[in-house]
């Protein structure tokens, strides 16, 4: 049986030495989810839950109006997904660490959540102590992510363009996004519109003709009321 | 007898005198009477008696010549009608192409068996319209229910467990244990809802192409069944239109169910290879093979049906060397035909 570990080991200091609780952002468009969330994760000493959005927008601008340590996101958010916030979020100054939640915390999920740099993936059933303990170690730097099956990778490598194809495999092999750019000779502009080329091509998902939202979800789902 | 119970679908033919043998006896008696009639006459009108050993002969070899012509143009003329009473008992339309040969088309029979085959076309093309609007009913309202099941069912269950999850921090350390088996038993069900959601709609396959939903596929086998699948998924596959793709990809789930659930065997193995033109997936297992007589059940059915309406074939070998079962189906890689499997534009 899993217990809730109550933690109290300091994430961050502050200034007068004292533990700061982790900031953190929820973000689900179920109702009852979100509220379950917000409540389960309040209730962990060690952390302060800034806010609650429904929308993959409401939380990026949330995210740009107050700094936040990890965000814990819903992968369906209905007209966008999870992966279009983490790159969003990936891309403020400090970036917030970024906790994927998901039904599918599959193969092929966790390849995309590589692609798009989140730094964790919990699947619903281990929506619980398993989703704290996972926030705590993407707030202390580690990586959360399911291992990508290698015939998998092979087959969703071969979606890809050449070039993208050596992205995919570092990324994949956990190295970091600057010193990939490095090693291509890449800016991290570049870095990252390849990013989301690829996340298009491994979700197969939409965009506008912008190139920047990713809209749906594997299984596209409605809207729900009141988000 | 004909009213055999074992053929409950065709009802009691009445037997009958075919018309072969009817019209060739009516043109006989004709010709019997006509000849009897040119006796009498002749023996009316001449002094001498009729010389029934030489005259008589003649005229009865004649007559026996006249009917044996008789009976040979009037098979000739029914003949074409029986042959189609024939393809007509056999014809399955699911299997196309079978057609009645057209000797001569400046004929009654000729035109017949022109009108038939043209009837035969319309049928075959009506059933493949039917069993398409089925199948894409079928596929659209998989959709609906895997979303239902995900959005209301797994959204309100998972924030079941986060409810237990606060609950269980709070309550006292004695009762920790009982709230533990109700999550035990919320995260199961869970599972199972995402199950039956991924077995509802491959949703890889929208996502990700056919590859890499075979690549999910397979794993999920060996987490599911510990069947263990050896995948060789070829490298660069020519495309496919989205309903080739998804008969590939439902043949391949249909195949590999059978072999987890019937076949006794823990291995199997799944190529997708490109030959020419076409595109072959097969599943081969090493297990005990169909049993004598098998006749295939409504899922092999049915994916036949959906390989049919996709231009592909599918063929099931019950006794592969090493005694198991090899599923292989091909599918033309020219010549796209779409038919709106998908159950997208059904909604």
């Amino acid at each position: 049986m899993i217990t809730v570990q109550q933690h109290t080991a300091p994430y961050t200091l502050g200034s007068s030495g004292e533990v700061t609780p982790l900031r953190v952002l929820v973000v689900d468009d179920h109702p009852a989810v979100r509220l379950g969330l917000l409540q389960l994760l309040d209730d962990q000493p060690d952390f302060d839950v800034v806010d609650a959005a429904c929308t993959a927008e409401e939380a990026r601008s949330l995210a740009e109006r107050e700094p936040i340590d990890v965000a814990v996101v819903d992968y369906q958010l209905g007209s966008r997904s999870g992966l279009w916030l983490t790159r969003m979020l990936k891309r403020l100054e400090p970036a917030p660490r970024v906790v994927m939640y998901s039904a599918f915390s599959d193969g092929p999920l966790a390849a995309a959540c590589v692609v798009a740099g989140a730094d964790g993936l919990v699947s619903k059933r281990g929506a619980g102590p398993e989703l704290c303990h996972a926030i705590r170690a993407v707030a202390r730097g580690q990586s959360r992510l399911p291992l990508v099956p290698p015939t998998l990778a092979g087959a969703m490598r071969r979606r890809l363009g050449s070039d993208e194809q050596a992205i995919f495999g570092m990324l994949l092999a956990g190295i970091d996004p600057d010193e990939i750019a490095t090693t291509l000779g890449l800016s991290a502009q570049s870095l990252d519109s390849r990013r989301w080329a690829m996340l298009h091509k491994l979700e197969g998902l939409r965009s506008d003709p912008a190139g920047a939202p990713l809209t749906g979800g594997r299984i596209r789902r409605r809207r729900l009321p009141g988000c | 007898m004909n009213g055999d119970s074992s053929v409950p679908e065709r009802p009691e033919r009445r037997r009958y005198v075919p018309l072969l043998y009817r019209v060739a006896a009516v043109n006989a008696l004709l010709l019997v009477i006509a000849v009897a009639v040119t006796i009498v006459v002749l023996d009316s009108n001449r002094a001498s008696s009729f010389r029934i050993d030489a005259e008589g002969a003649a005229l009865i070899i004649a007559l026996l010549l006249v009917v044996a012509i008789n009976v040979y143009l009037v098979r000739r003329v029914v003949g074409p009608v029986q042959a189609l009473t024939a393809l007509a008992r056999r014809v399955d339309l699911s299997d196309h192409g079978e057609r009645m040969p057209v000797a001569d088309p400046a004929s009654e029979a000729g035109e017949l068996a022109t009108t038939f085959n043209e009837m035969l076309a319309r049928l075959e093309d009506e059933r493949r319209e039917a069993t398409g609007r089925v199948l894409a009913g079928q596929e659209a309202e998989r959709l609906r229910i895997a979303q239902e099941l995900h959005d209301q069912v797994g959204q309100e269950l998972t924030a079941v467990l986060l409810g237990l999850a606060r609950v269980e921090a709070r309550v006292p350390t004695e009762l920790r244990d009982d709230v533990g088996e109700v999550q035990h038993a919320v995260r199961g069900s869970l599972e199972e809802v995402r199950q039956i959601a991924i077995e509802l709609r491959p949703e890889a396959l929208d996502d990700l192409g056919l590859q890499s939903a075979l690549a999910v596929l397979c794993e999920r086998f060996s987490e599911r069944f510990g069947l263990h699948v050896k995948q060789e998924l070829g490298g660069q596959l020519p495309e496919l239109s989205p309903d080739a793709e998804l008969v590939v990809y439902r043949v391949a789930q249909e195949a590999l169910t059978n072999v987890a659930r019937h076949s006794g065997a823990h291995e199997a193995e799944l190529t997708l290879t490109p030959e020419h033109g076409l595109l072959a997936l097969t599943v081969t297992d090493a297990g005990t093979g169909l049993p004598e007589g098998h006749v295939p059940g409504t899922g092999m059915r049915g994916m036949r049906e959906r390989a049919t309406l996709v231009g592909a074939s599918l063929t099931i070998d019950g006794d592969v060397v090493d005694g198991g079962t090899r599923v292989r189906l091909e599918v033309s890689t020219d010549g796209r035909r779409s038919l709106e499997l998908t159950g997208e534009n059904g909604r």
